[in-house]
């Protein structure tokens, strides 16, 4: 089974990029545009990993992680997201994230961030 | 309110390394050579910004920030630069929503790496709102609220990013709230020994002073060449001294510079470019003369800058209630930056930053175009402004 992933960014032109990264090696089980639709989406399906933007519209991706972990303590987020502030990373961490990649990134970092928290 | 020049060197620092890393994620996400021109912090009168905004047309990214530091950015890219980017992140194209999601992505990214620095030197978490896409002309590409409040003008960090090999050029607009920065910028006491500090709440009244000093400057380019002028624009700038030559960039240009003795001393700048030049000279000449800029000309140059120059500075030592003298002019004709790279040598043995009070005279049909430049000495412009008596800053609006 491969392993599968939600998309959670704002951002249709991100959700595409990180598709089109993702697409062939994991299997994609849905793509949220904010943090409400992320937290249903995990209940839904809870997938091996979320992919979770921070600065999304109507709940942020902190918040959205934070509710998800706590629902879910096995639950797997890797904060993608624009937003490299040092006080922004530690809240990442603190609501339960597991690993952090910044936007510009490249297949390779995205395929390194997953491998760290999901070996393949 | 006193306002600390360290602080606002730092952070005009700040500004510029926030600047490289967005310029540097904008190349990874184009795949372009992209870099920093110049970034300053400017005070401006309101009605100067929209001026300088006038008849543009531009497509942005609107982030609103909260927290650490309260305001707005914008970065603005011209129409065609826009289209290059929409070019470079989705080759063949897309549909149209894909495409404002494409320049919204990519102005969030970039957003967010000129943020970052801040946040972090600051040891605070700015929050950033969802970004919003806006295509709009002149101010309106600005956030909403900059221009609520006329009398205490507005601050904003500009920085220009430039492409080596593409038509990719934008500026990123960092609009901190008033009240808040200045209270972030805030020094304890007046200007005392070190001149380190500056009094912002007077700085206005400087700004509007300048004006009218460009005003007389520019009745006396009209009187003396019959050519009808005005004052387009005029503001302070702080920057980094060694970027002041890059402010001038590299158009070839033709006029006098000055060094000025007093409080403030310093050196001012009265640059045409080339036709502009021609044309003034030319109707300070009676009788026909070769095209260029020869002898004729520079001697007619040097007379309208010094009468200019005089026009322009009497305001400051006026109101500044000191007298300040100025050298006879020097002809200057070559490259902006080259021009000012001699000054600013001398200018930055003692500073690390400097104002640069420039204002742009015109023709109506922008046919001349003069820019005049004021370099004084930080620390003695900031005594000289802390003089300044509470009359002559009340009044509130910049124009």
């Amino acid at each position: 089974m491969p392993t599968s992933v939600l998309i959670a960014d704002d951002s249709e032109f991100m959700r595409n990029l990180l598709r089109e990264i993702l697409e062939g090696e994991f299997e994609i089980i849905g793509e949220a545009e904010n943090g409400v639709e992320a937290v249903d989406l995990y209940g839904e399906h809870a997938p091996d990993i979320v992919m979770m933007d921070i600065v999304m519209p109507i709940r942020n991706g902190i918040e959205a992680t934070t509710e998800i972990t706590e629902e879910h303590p096995d639950a797997s987020v890797i904060m993608c997201t624009s937003v490299g502030q040092e006080e922004k990373m530690k809240a990442a961490i603190k609501a339960g994230a597991e690993g952090y990649i910044t936007k510009p990134f490249q297949k390779p970092n995205v395929l390194e961030a997953i491998n760290d928290v999901v070996p393949a | 309110m006193y306002v600390d020049i360290q602080s606002l060197g730092e952070f005009s620092d700040l500004a510029s390394q926030g600047a490289d890393r967005a310029a540097d994620a904008l190349g990874q996400l184009a795949g372009a050579n992209v870099y920093v021109d110049v970034t300053d912090v400017t005070l401006m009168a309101a009605g100067d910004l929209r001026e300088a905004f006038a008849g543009r047309e531009f497509v942005g990214v609107e982030i609103g920030l909260r927290g650490g530091i309260a305001g707005q950015t914008v970065m603005a890219f011209e129409l065609e630069a826009a289209e290059s980017l929409v070019e470079r992140l989705l080759p063949g194209g897309g549909d149209g929503e894909l495409v404002r999601s494409g320049v919204t992505e990519a102005g969030n990214i970039m957003t967010s790496g000129f943020i970052d620095g801040w946040a972090d030197h600051l040891g605070v978490a700015i929050d950033m709102t969802p970004p919003a896409y806006v295509r709009a002309s002149g101010t309106d590409i600005l956030p909403d609220g900059t221009f609520d409040d006329d009398r205490q003008g507005v601050f904003m960090f500009e920085s220009q990013v430039s492409s080596m090999d593409e038509d990719l050029e934008f500026t990123i607009y960092m609009l901190p709230e008033y009240a808040g920065f200045t209270e972030m910028l805030g020094h304890d006491g007046p200007v005392g020994d070190t001149g380190d500090a500056v009094p912002v709440n007077k700085l206005p009244t400087f700004n509007r002073m300048t004006e009218q000093g460009a005003a007389a400057a520019a009745d006396n380019i009209t009187m003396m060449t019959g050519t009808e002028t005005d004052v387009d624009v005029s503001r302070l700038r702080f920057v980094p001294v060694q970027d002041v030559p890059a402010e001038l960039g590299t158009e070839t240009v033709a006029g006098t510079v000055f060094e000025l003795h007093g409080d403030p001393s310093g050196y001012l700048a009265i640059l045409f470019d080339e036709a502009s030049a021609e044309e003034v000279a030319g109707g300070m000449i009676p009788t026909e003369t070769e095209p260029g800029i020869g002898d004729m000309e520079k001697g007619a140059l040097r007379e309208l800058g010094n009468i200019m120059t005089s026009g322009f500075i009497d305001g400051w030592a006026n109101v500044l209630d000191t007298s300040i003298e100025h050298t006879p002019p020097q002809f200057v004709h070559d490259m902006g930056s080259a021009v000012m790279s001699p000054l600013v040598s001398r200018l930055g043995q003692t500073q690390d930053h400097a104002f640069i009070i420039d204002s742009t005279v015109r023709t109506p049909d922008g046919n001349v175009r003069c820019d005049i430049y004021a370099l004084p000495d930080q620390r003695e412009l900031a005594a000289a402004l802390d003089r300044i008596e509470p009359a002559a800053t009340d009044g509130g609006s910049l124009r």
